[in-house]
């Protein structure tokens, strides 16, 4: 791999060259030497870990922010583009999530955006003929309502409409800046069906992402960066394995960030119990129950109400039912203040919006929360002296740093160690933490790993939302997944990997095909339907129809069993072309293996029916096939 | 850490202190009009400058407050107008105190009446000011009956020049309200919260500090403090004019910009204001001694404000970098 050159048949002649990329912010070096080379007519993956570069190199190239130092190439003649608008007129364009539409104006006005920048009159009847032609040419014709307004759009509808603005200016290099985060299974696989014909169309396309089953199911060649560097450059992807690309992702094993392989939850009475809990509009059904010195981990897709279940825990949103109990008495804090006082802490997601004060310095910042803690109007800062040194010795940070002004000028890892540290000062029960790596160094990473270990260690019930699903097996002991609002599984993370959580948090709506399929075979039948993955002798129920009667495979929606823990224990160790039958004669059960159109392996569609004749399992297995495929 | 970036971090600090700056150009301000007039020095000149000072040095107080969570009060000088009429028609009949207690509460309930509007709908405070404002001025109209109020006791006058420690009382009132508003700016839960609402009011919330409350409390301090500058003012000139305050709004504004707060919040201190409404009457006083014209003066305290926040955003954005 140190020269990738000779695995490739003829090189391609770059669209794109990016070289020597340098770029820092404030006094954080984001770009130390990014390189990047995309031809036309291929999918090229830019990988690496958060805070890897990936996203400040894109925007480089797109002309969302002016680089420090570097060259880069377009077409073979330089090319520098310091403002969005001098990249597109090249013919490069970046997808961005949603930030980049006007939210109140139509999909078609959205498209045609950067036609407004240009002179003359606008001829609207013109513009829908083109965007049909681009939806067309898409092989989405029928999926968006071009008079719709964006902001009625779901979160694929609305990407849609990015690649077709982007079309829509003939752009020849299509940049997605990870195009997968908030899309279920089944709208990942149209989203990869749309790249692979821009791609046959002769586009250039540069796939951001760190989800590595997604980069070898979509792109040719992959350029992985680390730390702001290049470290592999344009390597084909086939001559790749999965371990090749973490290790040159991390740059060391995985295995040494997760330090050690989570204790599993201590037994006892839980600190913190969620039954049920309501918050609209996104919060429906969560229940967990949160025990002290375990990490919990909260797992799903972006809009699954993670982030709002814990919101209202501390008091920032109402519930609308259900019920709270902490230390097992019914608790509903009306404030934030309450909940501190009760003795939780909470690091919330964006940290320079919802935790950083920048006016303030960094002990003040550090002291935010005593400040709410405290009762009396006077600051009682003083007092916290001596714990505060303590607390900074501990966690590695050079206490004169303290009279620093700004705490923008830290790095990513170090704020969210003051944030953190805000909430340890006051020896919390519960802490609270979303996405708490976010934009957080791979060196620093591990280093809040290790202090979020230490905080359960010392009796804390930690809470973390996070959607880096590796993040979650790596460090909870137990992973609750959230899907649509609702808490579907409770599992311990030994028995998970990242494929079987994807599915698990895939959003209810999108299964809803697949729902009526599985509704319509336990009917016809008088039996159970199920969707569920196997694995080393666990089956892993996605979706469950029917059952309330003597067919019931012992099992139900997000629950992970062993084999021989259910009533079918036969069927699923040896799945056969037909029915199987259980020892006891009582259930026999018909397993149809399912894949998505583009091969990916989804699992199996179970149908369990009750002693008597089965019903014939060819014609089953035939309809599995050709409805499941058209229902995700 | 090494030595060197403890050192430049504190030379840095040091420079960052918006009130030395401020400082600096208000004693060149004082030095350039003692040279330039000789009456500018004179005792009864300096003491009449504070004198001068009192009214916008109170509004000031409250519109610091106010501006530091990101907001804007433009409804002090109508409030004041408001508020002095009141005590103007009570205090005739229920003397002094009553009038006085008359006044400050319903400048208080003003504010709050402002500030609850601001806070719990989040309607632009600039806006909700405009409107009582125009409230305020037409009230303060309707109760006086269009006329100057004078029939005022005219013990009231003792409120202004008993002096205090050799002060006059207008002015000792004056340096106490500061005194309290930089302690508690500083030092209490209240004014640290009232900082980081205006800084990062997301931050504040999400920290469990009380946003609303304290995002009302300015408004509040900011009405009752113009009725406390509308006593003195009527308690001076022995008379209420329903007009009282016009456009007192733009001078106390100017004066906490001058004094380096930023009109987005979270920044400024009580020290600055203070020095911005000295260097705003020293240039009004010195102006009027130097016998430019009253036509004039507007351009001049206007170009005023103007280069002393360009000269402060020049500095600040060096000094951060």
């Amino acid at each position: 791999m140190a020269d990738p050159a000779p695995h490739l048949p003829a090189a391609p002649e770059p669209l794109l060259r990016a070289q020597g990329i340098e770029k820092t912010f404030d006094r954080t070096r984001a770009l130390a030497g990014a390189a990047l080379d995309v031809a036309a007519g291929e999918v090229h993956g830019l990988l690496g870990a958060n805070g890897a570069g990936k996203s400040t190199l894109s925007r480089v190239i797109s002309g969302h922010l002016r680089r420090d130092r570097g060259t880069l190439t377009w077409r073979g003649r330089p090319l520098d583009a310091g403002r969005p608008r001098e990249a597109i007129a090249a013919g490069i364009v970046m997808v961005m999530q949603e930030t980049s539409l006007a939210p109140d104006l139509s999909v078609l006005e959205n498209i045609f955006l950067p036609e407004l920048a240009r002179p003359g009159r606008l001829r609207l009847g013109t513009l829908r003929g083109r965007a049909q032609a681009i939806l067309e040419s898409l092989g989405q014709a029928d999926a968006l309502p071009l008079s719709a307004e964006v902001r009625l759009l779901s979160a694929a509808q609305r990407q849609l409409v990015e690649i077709a603005k982007a079309l829509a200016v003939d752009a020849a290099l299509i940049i997605f800046d990870e195009p997968t985060a908030s899309l279920s299974p089944g709208e990942v696989e149209r989203l990869f069906d749309v790249i692979a014909r821009l791609r046959g169309a002769g586009h250039a396309l540069v796939f951001v992402s760190h989800r590595l089953e997604e980069v070898f199911a979509i792109t040719d060649r992959v350029t992985v960066m680390r730390e702001g560097r290049t470290v592999a450059a344009a390597v084909p992807t086939a001559t790749l394995t999965q371990a090749d690309i973490v290790r040159l992702m991390v740059g060391q094993d995985l295995g040494r960030i997760f330090a050690a392989r989570p204790a599993p939850a201590s037994s006892g009475a839980p600190v913190l119990e969620l039954h049920h809990l309501r918050a609209a509009p996104l919060v429906r059904d969560v229940s967990f129950a949160l025990h002290g010195g375990e990490i919990l981990g909260l797992g799903g897709l972006v809009g699954a109400g993670r982030s709002e279940t814990l919101e209202a825990i501390f008091g920032l949103r109402p519930p609308d039912g259900g019920e709270i109990r902490l230390d097992g008495r019914p608790f509903a804090p009306r404030r934030p203040a309450a909940a501190i006082r009760a003795g939780i802490g909470f690091v919330p997601e964006d940290r320079r919006r919802q935790s950083i004060v920048p006016d303030f310095s960094v002990r003040e910042n550090l002291l935010l929360g005593h400040l709410s803690a405290r009762r009396g109007a006077g600051l009682g800062y003083r007092s916290q002296a001596a714990r505060i040194s303590q607390l900074l010795r501990h966690l590695d940070l050079p206490e004169e740093r303290l009279l620093d002004a700004n705490m923008l000028n830290f790095s990513g890892g170090m704020q969210q160690k003051i944030i953190i540290a805000r909430w340890l000062l006051l020896d919390p029960r519960v802490l609270l933490l979303d996405e708490p790596t976010k934009g957080v160094d791979i060196g620093t990473r591990s280093a809040i790993y290790a202090m979020l270990r230490e905080v359960a260690d010392r009796g804390t019930a930690v809470l973390v939302v996070s959607s880096d699903f590796e993040e979650l097996l790596g460090l909870c002991g137990r992973i609750v997944v959230m899907s649509d609002g609702m808490s579907i599984a409770t599992t311990a993370s030994a028995v998970l990997d990242e494929a079987k959580l994807t599915l698990l948090a895939a959003p209810r709506s999108s299964m809803a095909g697949t729902t009526a399929l599985l509704r319509e075979l336990a009917q016809e039948t008088g039996g159970t339907a199920f969707w569920a993955l196997r694995d080393e002798g666990r089956v892993f129920c996605l979706q469950r129809a029917g059952g309330e009667g003597a067919a019931d495979p012992g099992f139900g929606p997000g629950a992970t069993p062993r084999f021989e823990e259910t009533r079918i224990a036969a069927a699923l160790a040896s799945p056969a072309a037909g029915f199987v039958a259980e020892p006891d004669g009582v259930l026999r059960t018909l397993l149809v293996r399912v894949a998505g159109h583009r091969g990916h392996e989804l699992g199996w569609i179970g149908l369990t029916v009750a002693a008597g004749d089965p019903p014939p399992a060819g014609a089953i297995a035939a309809r599995i096939h050709d409805r499941f495929v058209r229902s995700i | 850490m090494s030595d060197a970036i403890v050192q430049t971090a504190l030379l840095r600090r040091l420079g960052a202190r918006l009130e030395l700056r401020m400082l600096a150009l208000a004693l060149i301000v004082f030095v350039g009009l003692s040279l330039a007039s000789p009456f500018f020095l004179k005792s009864n000149n300096l003491l009449n400058l504070l004198d001068q000072s009192v009214v916008t040095g109170i509004v000031s107080v409250g519109m610091t407050f106010v501006i530091l969570t990101g907001g804007i009060d433009l409804s002090v000088g109508s409030v004041l107008g408001f508020t002095a009429v009141l005590m103007g028609l009570t205090m005739p009949q229920y003397g002094i105190p009553a009038g006085i207690a008359v006044a400050v509460l319903s400048g208080a309930g003003i504010g709050l009446f402002s500030g609850f509007l601001v806070a719990r709908f989040g309607l632009a405070s600039f806006v909700v000011t405009l409107g009582v404002m125009a409230i305020g001025r037409s009230l303060a109209y309707i109760c006086s009956g269009q006329n100057s109020i004078s029939d005022i006791p005219p013990q009231i006058n003792d409120l202004v020049y008993t002096p205090i420690l050799g002060v006059p009382s207008n002015v000792a009132t004056l340096l106490v309200l500061y005194v309290l508003a930089f302690l508690y700016l500083s030092f209490t839960k209240g004014g640290r919260t009232i900082y980081a609402i205006g800084s990062n009011p997301e931050a504040a919330r999400t920290a469990g500090l009380g946003v609303l409350a304290y995002s009302i409390l300015p408004y509040v301090v900011s009405g009752a403090l113009s009725a406390v500058a509308g006593v003195l003012l009527s308690a001076q000139i022995l008379s209420i004019d329903p007009l009282a305050g016009t456009a007192l709004e733009l001078d106390a504004i100017a004066a906490v910009v001058i004094g380096g707060a930023s009109l987005a919040g979270g920044r400024g201190s009580i020290i600055g204001t203070l020095i911005g409404v000295l260097i705003m009457v020293m240039i009004r006083n010195g102006l009027n001694l130097l016998g430019v014209s009253p036509f004039w003066q507007g351009s001049a305290i206007g170009g005023i404000i103007i280069a002393a926040v360009l000269v402060e955003r020049l500095v600040s954005t060096r000094v951060r970098a």
